[in-house]
C-alpha cells in the first residue's frame, strides 16, 4: 500500500493512499468532530461537522468522505471551517427538541441531578440517591428540609397537576443514608454508624456513603466560614486531595443552617451528623476562631482572632465564605429602643439556647420577648422569626409586610405554617415609628400602604396611603428585612457599593492573589443556602484548577432545553397523580416546642412520589455526541431559534423507543439497519425539513423483521433512540 | 401547396392553440387547397396561439393571438388565396424583431418542424450528424470536435462538455451510460421543455452522438413528469428513431449499438443535481451522493456515466455538421456558442431567446424582450433561478459570459431570466426563492435542511414587519456557511438570491427592518391603504366592495379607510375608477 503524508492542524500524519482524511486523522491521534460518521457504516456526509480546509484548495471538504492526497496541509480550525461548523451545530441545536437535563436540575443553583436521584429513590436505592446528590451538595438531609426548592418551581409535573416533592424526598434518602430513620432505627447521639448488621431488624445496612478522597496533593486550603458554602467548598476540595481547614467564629459549624434556621425546621443533630461526614473525609474543622478585630455579637467574644494575612501565608489558597450576619435595621424613628431586635440576631440567640442534639428541642435558658411581638419583613427569615416567637410563648405575633401575600418572597408553605400557628399578617403596612416608654418598645405605628406601579423587579411597589395609620401594642419588634456582611477583618478586600465583597463571577477571585470568596458575603449578597452550596462546589473546581497551576473559570455548560409551551401542551392529557403531602405535627402540638414539624415521608409514599417523575432529562446525556460536540464551540443556537421539524415519540420496534424530536437525521439508524443488521426496517418519510424516520411504509410485516439487535440505538449520536426494558 | 401550421407547444396550448387547431379543422372540408399541420413552440410565447401560413417551405404569413373564433376567417382567407383580410392578425414588425435578432442553434427547428414526424426533422438535415459520426469519425475525433467548439454544460455549471465525455470515455469498464438531465426544475425556466416538445429528435441525435463518443450502451433521458407533452413527443420520437434504425442494435450497420429510453421523474428539484438524479434513476430516494466518486467513474449502477443537460445535447448535431470552429466563432473568450434564455417576469415580450454569448443583458431585455411592461422602470433581473442571483439595473451592460455573470454574484444558470420592475420587492423575491429551495431541500445535510429553513424564517419575519436589527448580518453569516457546508449544488447555491439582493438592495432590507416599510409597496403586512380626499368622488364603489367593511363615507363626499379593519386585500384600489386609493 502506498503511503501518503498529510498535515492536519499542524501535525504530520501518515496514512495509506485512498484513506479518508478522517481515517488518517484518527489513526494519528488528531481529533476531527463528526456526528454522522460511525465506524463500520458507509460514509454519508450529512452532518457537515467534519469539514476541513486545505491550503490552496478552494472548497471545504468533508473529512469523513474525502480521500486525502499526499502533501495536503489541512486544518479544522480556520475561520471558514469554524464558522461553517458553528452554524451547523447551531442549526442542529435549534432544531433539536429535547432536554439534556431536567428543568429541576437547571433551576437548582447547585445543579443537583434531581432526576438522577429521584430515579434511584423510585427504585429503592436510597444510598445510591445520596451518592448522586453528594456530587453537588454535601448536606442533603439538611438542605432537603430547609431548601425553598427552586427545582420544584421548575418541575414539569406542575403542568400535569403539581410539582414533585423533590426536596423532601432528598431528605428521606439522606436520613436513610445516615441511618436516622426506620427501618434502620439509627443513631441519634452524633456518633457515626458505619453500616453492618442492624441488631433490631436483622438486615444488612449499607454504610453511610463516604466519597472517595483523591491522593494527597500536598496543597493546603483555608476556608473561612463553616456555613453551607464554606463546608461545600471544603468537601469538594478535600475530595480532590487537598488539605482543608475550615475556620468558624461560632462554637459550632453550620453557619446560618446552625444559627439561622430554627430547630423545628432543621434539627441540629441532623446537621451535626452531616457535618461529621465532612469531617470524616479529613476536613479539619476549627471553631471559635474569627478573622480581624473586635467581635460584634456577644457569642463571638470568646473567639480567638487571627488575621487574613496569616492564613494567606500558611495556606496555598483561602476561600472566604463568611456569610452575611448583620441584620439590617428597620429604618424608622425609634428603632434604637430596647426590644427592637434584628431577625437573624434573634434567631441566633434562640439557636444558642436550644439544647444541642436534644430530639425534643428544649431551651437551656429562657428568652424573654414578651407577649406581643411584631416581625417586620416578608421573607423566610421573617417566617422563621414569627414562628420562633410563637414557640417562645408570644400570644400576639404580627408580621408587618408592606405588600400583599402575593408579593411575599417567603415560601408558600412557610406562610401557611405560620398562619396555622396563629401568626397575624398585617399586609400593606409599613413601620412609620416605634414608640417607646422609658426606652423600651411599647407600640408600633404603621403606615397603611397600597400597591402602585410595578417596579424593576416586576413587583408592584407599595405606596403610602396618605394620612392612614394603624397602631399596635408591642413588646418586641424584630426586623427581618435583610442582612449583610460584617466586613471586620477583611479590610484588604475590595467591596462593592453595597459594602459586599467583590468576587469574579466565573472564578470567585477577589483582589487578593489566592483569595477567593463565595456566598452571601459576595456580589449580590444574601441568598438561599443552596445558592451558597452551588458557589461552594463551583469554587472548589476553580480553586482546584488554581492549585494545579492554571485557573479555569467556571462556565455553565450549554444544554438543550425544550420550549415550555410545547411541553405544556404535550402534558395536558397526561394521567394525573397527586403530589404526596409531607405529614406534619398539628399546629396545636408544634407551636409549643422546637421539635421538628415535619414527620417525614413514609417509605411507601416516597416511592410513589418518586415514580411521578416525568424524566424530562435525556437518558443519553452522558454519552450524547451532539452535546459533546456542541460544547466544544462557542455556540448560540438561540439566535437561530425557529420551527422544529415534525416530532413524535413511538415504540414500534421491539424494544426501541424512537424520539423524533431529538433526531438529527444523520440516518445512522437507517444505515446501520441496512448495512450491518441487513434488515432495512427504517426509512425516510417526507422531504427536506419535514423529513422523519419511520419504519418503511409503516408496514407491520417490515417492523416484525426487527431482530432487536440495538445496533441502531448504539449508532445514534443523540438520545433519539432509547432501549426499553 | 399552402399549409396552415398551428404552434402547439405547452405555451400555445395554454393560450388556446388546441382549440384553434380544432376550430380550423372543423372549418375545413374534405377537399381543401391547403393542409393543416402542427409544430412546437417558436419561442414567441407572448403571442400564442400562433398560426403560420406556409407556401411550400416558405413562411408567407405569421398570424398571432389566433383564438378559436378567428379560425373561420383564417381558413376562408387561405382557401381564397387572399391573405390580405388577415392583416389584423399578422405579427407586428417590432414583434418580429424578437426572432430576427436571435441566432438559433439549439432551437433551430423549434416552431418550424412537426415534432411528431421524423421526416420533418430529416428534411432539415436531421440525423445527418449521427450518420457522419458513425461512418466517418472515431469517438476521439467526436470528442475533439466538441473540444474545438468550446461547448460547455448548459445546465448551469458551464463545465467543458468534452472533458466530461472524455473522462467517461477513459473510465475503465465495458458498461457505460449516457444520461440526459431533463429535470428542468427552476421556476421560470422552460428551455429544455421547448426542445423536447418541439424538436425531440435533435435531443436524441445529440445523445446518440455522445453515447458513441463515450462508448455508452444505453442512453436515458431523465425527464420531469410535469412535462406530459414533452414525454409524449419524446416517446413517439424514440419509437420513430428506433424504427428508422438510429437507435438499438448495430445502428446504420456500423456495429455501434445503444439502447435508448426515458424515465419520468417524480417532481423533486434536487433530482436535477446529477448524483441525486442517478439515485432516483436507480429507484432510490432522490438525495445527492458524496463526490467523489464522480459519475464519470461510478455513476448509474456505479458504472461510468456521463450526464448532460438537454440544451447541451441540442447543440451537438449542429456542431458536428457545421464544425466546432464555427460554433466557437460565436461568443466570448471563455463562453462559446449560443445560450437559450427563458425570458419571463415583467417583460413585454416573454419567451425563448437564443443568442450568441457575449451580448449584453440589456440587449436581451430591451432590444429582444421589448423592455418592461407598462413602461415601468426595470429594477433587476434574476438569472439562474433559485440557484442564481439578481443583477441590478446598473449592471445590465454585463455580457452573457460565464465569468462575467459570476462576477456579479449571479450565475449563467440553465437560462431562466426573470425580469423585475420597480414594483418588485427584492426581499420578497429572495423569500420566494428561499421558500422554493427550502421546500426542495432533500433533507440530507444539515446546512441545507435546517439552514435554508432558518433563512426563510428570517426573511418571513422581515417581510411581515418583525425583522430585527442584526437580521441582515445573520442572514449573511448563514449564507456563507451554507455555501461552504452544504453537500450538493442545491444547498451550495441556495443562498445566492439572498446574498445578491442584500448586496444590491440592502436599503430595501433596511427599510423593512428599521422603518417597517416596503419600498416597492408589495409586502402586504407593511402596507397601508389610503384614500386621497382630493381625488375621491364619493361614488361608494370601494365601500360596497370592501370585504372587511373597512371603508366609510357618505355619497359624494370623500371616503376613508379604517386601518384597524383593513385586511389589505387591495380590492378598493382595483375598484376605484378615480385612482383615489394609494398604498404606502
Amino acid at each position: 500500500m502506498e503511503q501518503i503524508k498529510i498535515t492536519i492542524n499542524g501535525k504530520e500524519c501518515i496514512g495509506n493512499k485512498g484513506d479518508s482524511i478522517l481515517k488518517i486523522a484518527t489513526a494519528n491521534g488528531v481529533y476531527i468532530p463528526t456526528l454522522c460518521h460511525f465506524e463500520g457504516v458507509k460514509d454519508y456526509g450529512a452532518c457537515g461537522i467534519c469539514l476541513v480546509e486545505g491550503e490552496g484548495l478552494p472548497k471545504l471538504m468533508r473529512a469523513c468522505s474525502t480521500a486525502a492526497a499526499d502533501g495536503w496541509v489541512l486544518s479544522t480550525e480556520t475561520d471558514r471551517v469554524k464558522k461553517a461548523r458553528k452554524i451547523a451545530l447551531e442549526l442542529l441545536m435549534s432544531d433539536h427538541d429535547g432536554d439534556c437535563v431536567g428543568p429541576c436540575s437547571l433551576n437548582c443553583p447547585a445543579g443537583t441531578d434531581a432526576q438522577g436521584y429521584i430515579k434511584q429513590i423510585a427504585l429503592g436505592n436510597d444510598y445510591q440517591a445520596v451518592k448522586i446528590v453528594k456530587e453537588t451538595n454535601p448536606l442533603p438531609a439538611s438542605i432537603g428540609r430547609v431548601c425553598p426548592h427552586p427545582c420544584e418551581k421548575n418541575c414539569r409535573r406542575r403542568f400535569v397537576e403539581q410539582p414533585m416533592s423533590i426536596a423532601y424526598m432528598k431528605y428521606f434518602a439522606a436520613d436513610r443514608d445516615l441511618h436516622l430513620t426506620s427501618p434502620y432505627d439509627g443513631v441519634t447521639d452524633g456518633t457515626v454508624f458505619r453500616g453492618g448488621m442492624d441488631g433490631k431488624c436483622g438486615i444488612s445496612i449499607p454504610p453511610t456513603y463516604k466519597p472517595e478522597v483523591k491522593k494527597a496533593t500536598g496543597k493546603k486550603v483555608a476556608v473561612i466560614g463553616g456555613g453551607p458554602g464554606g463546608l461545600t467548598a471544603a468537601f469538594f476540595l478535600r475530595r480532590n486531595g487537598h488539605e482543608v481547614t475550615v475556620y468558624d467564629a461560632m462554637p459550632e459549624m453550620g453557619g446560618m443552617l446552625r444559627y439561622g434556621i430554627p430547630e423545628y425546621r432543621l434539627p441540629k443533630r441532623i446537621l451535626h451528623r452531616e457535618i461529621a461526614e465532612i469531617a470524616n473525609l479529613g476536613v479539619k474543622l476549627v471553631n471559635n476562631v474569627r478573622i480581624g478585630g473586635e467581635a460584634s455579637p456577644a457569642a463571638f467574644t470568646g473567639a480567638e482572632v487571627i488575621s487574613l494575612e496569616s492564613l494567606r501565608k500558611d495556606y496555598d489558597a483561602v476561600v472566604i465564605a463568611v456569610g452575611a450576619w448583620k441584620s439590617s435595621s428597620v429604618g424608622c424613628p425609634g428603632e434604637d429602643a430596647e426590644g427592637v431586635l434584628g431577625g437573624i440576631d434573634f434567631l441566633r440567640d434562640v439557636a444558642l439556647a436550644v439544647q444541642p442534639y436534644d430530639p425534643e428541642g428544649t431551651l437551656s435558658r429562657p428568652i424573654n420577648i414578651g407577649k406581643k411581638v411584631a416581625i417586620v419583613g416578608g421573607g423566610n427569615t421573617a417566617m422563621d422569626a414569627c414562628r420562633t416567637a410563637v414557640r417562645l410563648g408570644a400570644e400576639d405575633v404580627y408580621v408587618i409586610y408592606r405588600r400583599t401575600r402575593n408579593e411575599m418572597p417567603a415560601d408558600e408553605e412557610e406562610i401557611d405554617d405560620a398562619i396555622e400557628e396563629g401568626v397575624t399578617f398585617k399586609f400593606l403596612t409599613n413601620p412609620a415609628e416605634i414608640i417607646s416608654e422609658n426606652g423600651k418598645v411599647k407600640r408600633i405605628k404603621l403606615q397603611v400602604m397600597e400597591l402602585g406601579e410595578p417596579d424593576a423587579s416586576g413587583r408592584r411597589s407599595p405606596v403610602p396611603v396618605e394620612g392612614k395609620f394603624e397602631i399596635l401594642d408591642v413588646d418586641t419588634v424584630i426586623a427581618a428585612i435583610g442582612q449583610k456582611l460584617d466586613p471586620t477583618g477583611f479590610e484588604e478586600l475590595e467591596f462593592n457599593r453595597k459594602g459586599i465583597i467583590t468576587a469574579d463571577e466565573a472564578t470567585f477571585r477577589t483582589n487578593l492573589e489566592g483569595v477567593f470568596a463565595i456566598g452571601d458575603a459576595t456580589n449580590k449578597g444574601a441568598d438561599i443556602a443552596i445558592a451558597a452550596i452551588g458557589e461552594g462546589n463551583k469554587a472548589a473546581l476553580v480553586v482546584d484548577s488554581y492549585l494545579n497551576g492554571e485557573i479555569i473559570p467556571y462556565k455553565k455548560p450549554f444544554v438543550s432545553e425544550r420550549d415550555e409551551e410545547t411541553v405544556k401542551k404535550e402534558l395536558a392529557e397526561r394521567e394525573k397523580a397527586a403530589r404526596v403531602i409531607m405529614p406534619k405535627r398539628t399546629p396545636e402540638e408544634r407551636r409549643h416546642d422546637f421539635k421538628e414539624v415535619n414527620l417525614g415521608f413514609a417509605e411507601e409514599d416516597v416511592r410513589k412520589e418518586a415514580a411521578r417523575c416525568l424524566e424530562c432529562g435525556c437518558h443519553d446525556y452522558e454519552d450524547c455526541r451532539l452535546i459533546f460536540t456542541a460544547r466544544r464551540e462557542e455556540i448560540c443556537p438561540a439566535r437561530l431559534k425557529g420551527q422544529h421539524h415534525p416530532g413524535f415519540v413511538e415504540q414500534k420496534l421491539v424494544s426501541i423507543e424512537r424520539n423524533q424530536n431529538k433526531c438529527i437525521l444523520c440516518n445512522l439508524c437507517i444505515r446501520t439497519c441496512d448495512e450491518n443488521a441487513k434488515k432495512g426496517i427504517l426509512g425516510l418519510v417526507g422531504r427536506g425539513f419535514t423529513s422523519v424516520i419511520k419504519p418503511e411504509f409503516n408496514d407491520p410485516s417490515v417492523i416484525a423483521g426487527c431482530k432487536d439487535c440495538h445496533l441502531c440505538a448504539d449508532a445514534c449520536p443523540t438520545g433519539a433512540l432509547k432501549i426499553i426494558g | 401547396m399552402m399549409k396552415i401550421v398551428v404552434g402547439q407547444g405547452s405555451c400555445g396550448i395554454a393560450a388556446g392553440a388546441g382549440k384553434t387547431y380544432e376550430a380550423i379543422k372543423a372549418c375545413m372540408t374534405e377537399q381543401e387547397p391547403f393542409e393543416l399541420g402542427s409544430t412546437g413552440c417558436n419561442g414567441m410565447c407572448f403571442l400564442e396561439p400562433i398560426v403560420d401560413i406556409y407556401d411550400g417551405h416558405k413562411l408567407v404569413k405569421r398570424l398571432v393571438n389566433v383564438s378559436a373564433d378567428k379560425a373561420e376567417a383564417v381558413v376562408s382567407a387561405v382557401r381564397a388565396g387572399d391573405l390580405s383580410g388577415l392583416s389584423e392578425m399578422v405579427i407586428k414588425p417590432e414583434d418580429e424583431e424578437f426572432l430576427t435578432q436571435q441566432t438559433r442553434i439549439a432551437l433551430r427547428n423549434c416552431g418550424i418542424i412537426d415534432p411528431e414526424d421524423i421526416a420533418s426533422y430529416k428534411e432539415r438535415d436531421g440525423y445527418k450528424a449521427l450518420e457522419k459520426v458513425l461512418t466517418s469519425m472515431t469517438p476521439e475525433e467526436v470528442i475533439e470536435e466538441i473540444k474545438v467548439s468550446g461547448l460547455a454544460g448548459r445546465g448551469g455549471a458551464g463545465f467543458p462538455t468534452w472533458f466530461k465525455w472524455n473522462a467517461a470515455r477513459q473510465s475503465p469498464g465495458e458498461e457505460k451510460y449516457l444520461i440526459c438531465n431533463a429535470d428542468e426544475g427552476d421556476p421560470g425556466a422552460f428551455m429544455d421543455r421547448a426542445v423536447i416538445e418541439s424538436d425531440p429528435h435533435n435531443l436524441i441525435e445529440g445523445m446518440m452522438i455522445a453515447a458513441y463518443a463515450i462508448g455508452a450502451s444505453e442512453a436515458i433521458v431523465y425527464v420531469r413528469a410535469e412535462y406530459p407533452l414533452a414525454i409524449i413527443h419524446l416517446n413517439e420520437a424514440i419509437r420513430q428513431a428506433r424504427e428508422a434504425g438510429y437507435i438499438g442494435q448495430n445502428i446504420l450497420g456500423t456495429g455501434f449499438s445503444c439502447e435508448f429510453r426515458y424515465m419520468a421523474g417524480a417532481g423533486a428539484f434536487v433530482c436535477g443535481e446529477e448524483t441525486a438524479l442517478i439515485e432516483s434513476l436507480e429507484g432510490k430516494r432522490g438525495m445527492p451522493r458524496l463526490k467523489p466518486p464522480f459519475p464519470a467513474a461510478a455513476g448509474y449502477k456505479m458504472k461510468p456515466s456521463n450526464i448532460n443537460n438537454v440544451e447541451t445535447f441540442a447543440n451537438v448535431a449542429w456542431i458536428i455538421l457545421n464544425g466546432g470552429e464555427k460554433f466557437a466563432a460565436m461568443g466570448t473568450e471563455n463562453s462559446k456558442g449560443t445560450k437559450v434564455f427563458a425570458l419571463t417576469g415583467k417583460i413585454r415580450r416573454g419567451g425563448l431567446v437564443e443568442i450568441p454569448m457575449g451580448q449584453t443583458l440589456r440587449h436581451v431585455i430591451f432590444d429582444i424582450g421589448g423592455g418592461i411592461r407598462e413602461d415601468k422602470k426595470i429594477k433587476a433581473v434574476q438569472l439562474g433561478g433559485p440557484s442564481g442571483g439578481c443583477i441590478p439595473e446598473h449592471l445590465l451592460d454585463t455580457v452573457i459570459d460565464y465569468k462575467a455573470l459570476s462576477a456579479t454574484g449571479a450565475i449563467m444558470g440553465s437560462g431562466g431570466m426573470v425580469v423585475m420592475d420597480e414594483n418588485t420587492c427584492m426581499v420578497g423575491m429572495a423569500k420566494f426563492f428561499l421558500d422554493f429551495t427550502s421546500k426542495e431541500s432533500c433533507g440530507k445535510c444539515v446546512h441545507c435542511r435546517i439552514g435554508t429553513r432558518r433563512m426563510l424564517e428570517i426573511l418571513n419575519r422581515i417581510v411581515e414587519g418583525n425583522g430585527k436589527d442584526g437580521d441582515i448580518e445573520l442572514l449573511e453569516e448563514l449564507c456563507y456557511s451554507i455555501k461552504d457546508g452544504a453537500l450538493c449544488g442545491l444547498g451550495q447555491t441556495a443562498p445566492n438570491p439572498v446574498l445578491t439582493t442584500i448586496r444590491y438592495f440592502r436599503d430595501e432590507y433596511e427599510a423593512h427592518i428599521g422603518e417597517k416599510r416596503c419600498p416597492a409597496a408589495e409586502c402586504r403586512d407593511l402596507l397601508m391603504y389610503y384614500i386621497d380626499p382630493d381625488k375621491c368622488k364619493g361614488c361608494t364603489a370601494c365601500a360596497r366592495k370592501c370585504p372587511a367593511d373597512a371603508i366609510s363615507g357618505t355619497v359624494k363626499s370623500a371616503h376613508s379607510i379604517d386601518p384597524e379593519k383593513c385586511i389589505k386585500c387591495g380590492t378598493c384600489k382595483s375598484t376605484c375608477k378615480f385612482d383615489a386609493i394609494y398604498v404606502k
